[in-house]
């Protein structure tokens, strides 16, 4: 097949039809395969014409198909806030394709080519245009306004709700919050007392000393003596409740509920 | 010579050679023409062989054991790392898309008794849990190490509420006595063999025999009563000094590694370290020393031994990981890529 390629290309260059390809939409595509004869032919002698090749020389071993090659990240510069990523006028590293479908095709990054380093070079250090203090500040804020924070009080000791008891029970659930980083609701909580068991308040949690959400939490409470404990209720989240104060109701109704995505429920 | 070649031998005496070739061909193909079979039974033997389809036999498994391979490939690896993820850079987050915090110990035990105190779960003397996670693998590459139970000397006592009978075997006065005084309730001599021997006494009734060297000539008549449970130098209960055995088997840490069923290089142990409400640096020191006992069980070869430690006290189901790696007297020369202790924890 191989020594019939000559015969083949010329018949097309005779023919100027293929060969004037202008008029065609000309699309890049990368079909490199890096090859090795697997019998190399010998050198041929000086001064005379070369061997001819025989079919064995036209056996090839595959080095390398730049088709399946992995590609490097890429740089883009964001043109806005994009969540998870970083703020308008950063220079960041991704994938290309997802950099290709997901930022520069839907116009939320440019290239970081040398134009575009030049144009957007002022975007960053205007500090005013920065939406958000981290790429991920937004989806923090997200996550902690559908959750329900159980907050799991002594039923048998005195107590007064303060910051630290708030940071501990995120920290059962998975959540570093610091303790300052929480603003209680003005009005006291105290306890023990039975009449707040699973009634809902809300804290404040402040990300970064900058953005702000809140969190809705629901008081459990919680005896040492196993038998004064009160029964886990499974999928507490679930069911209706009252806030502790009247006050808290207002701010409690904006905040978006748990939703539990498993369906089987036991 | 054949028959046929010798009829050809007479003929080409006879006839010229342009004749015979003529004559002679349709006489051999005459011969090999065959309308029976080549050997008798050879078709049937043929068609028996194509048909024979073997069916495997496929005893009975127990429903608890159907899918076993399907589960088993579904399985995630007990086997932690969280390398892949990142860093956190802001001072709210959710763990679950970070890597693990590393506590400094006592910022650790500070955590945990946040969640103990009187106010939230009232249990300040709760138990402190060290659970630490071992790449059971051994000098080669397809053999695993033996699970293995082992007692930890621990500098600072504490009440580990578990009953230990202790057997002590001493063929002097003086050692009888120094036993005792470590808090043995049975020791004995060669007396104590015989009631062995007798059945007077039960060796069920002991989880520990400790035994000094003076009395090895009598005890070694007990050692096929005795089996693996016999005073060994290896697992330190022949000893001269038996004060610090006895005072080790009485009140030191113990503890088992366990192999996961499944995967065969990962083992695990918890233990309990000691009560929450003891000294920060007590407790320390006790992790310190409960952990270069487990290491003294690493294998000869290269790699590590152990993946990860954490810190866990019920009924908080908090789990803290600590580095162990700054306890390890015997390790080796710490790696740049070790990882670096969080300093983010405000607590």
């Amino acid at each position: 097949m191989w020594k019939t390629v000559p015969f083949v290309t010329k018949s097309i260059s005779s023919s100027s039809i293929l060969l004037a390809a202008s008029s065609l939409i000309q699309q890049q595509i990368r079909t490199t395969y890096i090859l090795k004869r697997k019998f190399p032919p010998q050198l041929h002698k000086k001064g005379s014409p070369p061997k001819k090749l025989r079919s064995r020389h036209y056996i090839y071993d595959l080095v390398e198909d730049t088709n399946t090659k992995k590609q490097e990240d890429i740089d883009v510069i964001l043109t806005t806030f994009v969540e998870g990523l970083g703020n308008s006028g950063e220079k960041i590293k991704v994938k290309p394709q997802f950099a290709y479908n997901s930022l520069l095709l839907p116009g939320l990054a440019v290239y970081a080519c040398p134009e575009n380093l030049e144009k957007y070079k002022d975007t960053l250090c205007n500090k005013e245009s920065v939406e958000y203090s981290s790429p991920n500040a937004l989806p923090t804020i997200k996550t902690l306004s559908r959750i329900t924070l159980s907050v799991v009080m002594n039923k048998d000791h005195p107590w007064v709700l303060k910051p630290w008891h708030v940071k501990t029970s995120f920290r059962k659930s998975g959540y570093v919050v610091p303790d300052d980083a929480i603003t209680l609701p003005e009005k006291p909580i105290t306890g023990p007392d039975m009449g707040l068991e699973n009634k809902e308040f809300y804290v404040t949690v402040t990300i970064n000393n900058k953005e702000k959400v809140n969190v809705r939490c629901r008081l459990h409470h919680w005896s040492t003596d196993i038998i004064d404990r009160i029964p886990y209720t499974p999928y507490f989240w679930e069911e209706d409740t009252e806030p502790i104060y009247p006050e808290f109701k207002e701010v409690l109704e904006t905040l978006p509920k748990k939703v539990t995505k498993s369906v089987n429920k036991n | 010579m054949s028959l046929l070649s010798n009829k050809l031998f007479q003929l080409n005496q006879l006839i010229a050679p342009q004749k015979l070739l003529t004559r002679i061909v349709p006489i051999v193909n005459t011969l090999q023409e065959r309308n029976y079979a080549a050997r008798k039974g050879t078709r049937e033997r043929k068609k028996k062989a194509k048909v024979k389809v073997e069916i495997k036999k496929v005893g009975f498994i127990a429903h608890n054991l159907r899918g076993r391979e399907q589960m088993l490939a579904a399985r995630a690896s007990k086997k932690f790392s969280d390398t892949w993820k990142a860093d956190p850079i802001d001072n709210v987050y959710p763990m679950k898309y970070y890597k693990w915090i590393v506590y400094p110990f006592s910022e650790a035990i500070k955590a945990h008794r946040e969640t103990h105190h009187p106010e939230i779960y009232n249990k300040p003397d709760a138990e402190l849990y060290a659970t630490v996670e071992l790449n059971m693998q051994a000098e080669k590459k397809n053999r695993f190490m033996e699970n293995f139970t082992r007692i930890a000397a621990v500098p600072h006592k504490f009440d580990h509420g578990e009953d230990r009978n202790i057997l002590v075997f001493a063929k002097s006065e003086e050692s009888q006595n120094e036993a005792r005084e470590a808090g043995a309730q049975y020791v004995g001599g060669p007396e104590l063999v015989k009631q062995i021997q007798t059945g007077q006494l039960s060796l069920y009734d002991f989880q520990y025999f400790i035994a000094h060297p003076d009395i090895l000539p009598e005890l070694v008549q007990l050692r096929g009563v005795m089996k693996r449970r016999f005073p060994n130098v290896k697992s330190g209960t022949l000893e001269t000094d038996l004060k610090s055995v006895i005072d080790r088997y009485l009140r030191g840490i113990s503890y088992q590694a366990v192999k996961d069923e499944y995967e065969k290089d990962f083992g695990q142990i918890n233990a309990v370290l000691g009560h929450l409400n003891m000294n920060d640096t007590h407790l320390e020191e006790n992790f310190a020393a409960f952990i270069n006992d487990v290491y003294t069980q690493k294998p000869k070869r290269d790699g590590s031994f152990i993946y990860r430690c954490y810190l866990w006290s019920p009924p908080s189901s908090e789990k803290l990981k600590i580095d162990h790696e700054m306890y390890l007297d015997a390790a080796e020369e710490p790696k740049e890529e070790k990882q670096k202790i969080v300093q983010t924890v405000v607590l």
